[in-house]
């Protein structure tokens, strides 16, 4: 493993024009997720109207494209209140704890091939620390304090309870994540993306999709989902139980901030999974001069924008988990299943005579976990937990001076 | 120099951070600049329950499992974040590593067998009253109140 930095721009240390390119780079990063939230809100509320027979927005703009900019706009111009309950420092803190790790998430995810201009060779990409993958983790789990110390400091009952849910949801999920994270790093054999995504060069069947038996694909799918809090795991806002969610109290441009969270989170996550699984920025490249450096860009586009089509379509199409169900799937089901995944693809990795008696210690794991669901499901029926018969149940007082007073009056 | 090569890669991520953190600290003076500066109402300043007035504190106290999930965590997140360095020097370990890792998986999993088989695990609501109540038929339970009236009058 290359503990250096690989990032060709840092070879030759840092100058005055390094920093310059840096600057831009992360202008033009800061500038592009910004354009690339508005339009994701915009995609989310048209394609889930078309999906509901509406129209959705269309007045704002050719087809409605300039709505969340107007929304956000709108957003400047309203209250900014804090209530009176509410824990002034920390109700301001969170939007930033929120905010800002969504922004660096982006950071280590390749964009594109590397471009050499004015003599500087550099990654598209806006950083490529040795550590890379591992800043995607640590982001995703200060983005929990964020919302738990939103509902908390929010000094109101239905805030509180969501965030509270919302935090055991997202360190659950997260462990579900974080392993199959290691399946594909096994395989990747490094923690740059730059790294992860070079060593699924070549063909489609060079990416981790193919080589990590597509299994670590889905049950991160899933773990990310919940990790986003979003449909089918959007339990934190569910809000036919609470009334919106940990943000219920903020409004203004801390609400947007929230908001533009969200959805930020949503995008860089599907551009990390296509990093992860789908070969990043890799695709055909025809031999077009000076435009060859054009279609990594795009195939990474492509491959993101199918992403955020799914998440749309899973809120369209999917009811709502109960939050019982919901744990129940992170704990008992994603987590041993990725840990045995992760040791049989760690097993296939070495020999074939490891892997088969990998896959027959799984099969014996899978047998015990069975028969401890039993048990723990046992452990909630306990006898005594059965209530002792308490016969004909009285009627309530109310009911028993309705029938008589009207009794009375009839007579 | 080596140990500096490495850290320069961050300073784009330094720098990003330091754009967040500005746009959103802008956002925040723009928005008390343009937002109208009323003095809100108290009804406006109260807990936000769909228009019922609070009439208790937020609870302070939580169902345990909460707690229970945080704690069985902390194990769970130090047992991945072992994983990253077996992961990515997997290769030159080659089967040491691959027994080590088993061991270590193991315990781990006996560890998630106890918890599972001792319900730590289960969130589903308390499984009471699920036995029935044989003396509760719909006889001791609906009142026929139309019916009784009925008879009466045409007694």
């Amino acid at each position: 493993m290359n503990l250096l930095g690989t990032d060709p721009l840092f070879v030759n240390g840092v100058s005055w024009a390094v920093v310059l390119i840096v600057v831009v780079k992360v202008v033009v990063a800061f500038a592009v997720l910004m354009g690339a939230v508005t339009m994701m809100i915009w995609f989310e509320r048209k394609a889930i109207s078309d999906m509901q027979s509406r129209i959705g927005p269309n007045r704002v703009g050719p087809w409605g494209l300039l709505q969340s900019l107007a929304d956000g706009i709108k957003l400047f111009f309203k209250e900014d209140l804090i209530p009176a309950e509410a824990d002034r420092f920390v109700f301001k803190l969170a939007p930033y704890l929120v905010v800002v790790p969504a922004f660096l998430i982006f950071t280590v995810v390749p964009v594109g091939g590397q471009v050499t201009l004015f003599g500087h060779t550099f990654d598209l990409q806006v950083a490529d620390p040795p550590m890379g993958i591992l800043l995607v983790l640590a982001c995703s789990g200060i983005a929990v304090y964020g919302v738990m110390l939103a509902g908390w400091a929010s000094g109101s009952k239905y805030p509180l309870m969501s965030s509270v849910r919302a935090s055991a949801q997202m360190i659950s999920y997260e462990a579900a994540m974080g392993m199959n994270v290691v399946t594909v790093l096994l395989v990747a054999n490094t923690l740059s993306t730059r790294g992860i995504v070079a060593s699924q060069g070549g063909s489609i069947l060079h990416w981790n999709l193919i080589r990590t038996g597509f299994v670590p694909f889905v049950l991160f799918l899933i773990a990310v989902t919940a990790e986003l809090n979003r449909p089918p795991f959007d339990v934190v806002e569910a809000d036919s139980e609470l009334v919106g969610g940990f943000n219920t109290e903020y409004s203004s441009i801390r609400f947007a901030l929230f908001y533009l969270a969200e959805f930020m989170n949503t995008i860089t996550m599907s551009a990390i999974m296509v990093t992860l699984f789908f070969g990043g920025p890799a695709g055909p490249i025809p031999n077009i001069p000076h435009l060859r450096w054009v279609f990594p860009i795009l195939w990474f586009t492509v491959k993101v924008v199918a992403f955020c089509f799914m998440y749309i379509w899973f809120r369209a199409a999917l009811p709502r988990m109960r939050y019982d169900q919901l744990m129940d799937l992170g704990w008992k089901r994603l987590i041993p299943l990725s840990l045995a995944w992760m040791l049989l693809v760690a097993a296939a990795i070495t020999n074939w005579r490891w892997a088969i008696g990998v896959l027959a210690a799984i099969i014996i794991a899978a047998v015990l976990l069975l028969r401890a669901f039993d048990l723990g499901g046992a452990r909630e029926l306990e006898d005594q937990a059965v209530l002792p018969s308490i016969g004909a149940r009285p009627l309530p007082g109310y009911v028993l001076r309705q029938l008589t007073d009207a009794e009375e009056v009839e007579d | 120099m080596v140990e500096q090569k490495a850290v320069d890669t961050y300073l784009p991520v330094l720098l990003l951070l330091i754009v967040g953190i500005l746009f959103a600290s802008l956002s925040f003076v723009a928005s008390g600049l343009l937002a109208p500066r009323k003095k809100p109402t108290a009804a406006k300043l109260a807990p936000y329950e769909c228009g019922i007035v609070p009439d208790r504190e937020p609870p302070t106290r939580f169902p345990v499992r909460f707690y229970l999930v945080a704690m069985i965590f902390i194990i769970f997140d130090i047992e991945i974040v072992f994983m990253y360095p077996f992961a990515v020097v997997f290769r030159q370990l080659h089967t040491f590593g691959l027994v080590e890792v088993l061991t270590f998986s193991v315990t781990i999993f006996v560890a998630l067998l106890f918890l599972v088989s001792n319900g730590a695990l289960s969130w589903g609501p308390a499984k009471i009253l699920t036995k029935g109540m044989p003396s509760r038929t719909s006889d001791s339970t609906i009142v026929r109140i139309s019916a009784a009236t009925s008879t009466e009058q045409a007694a």
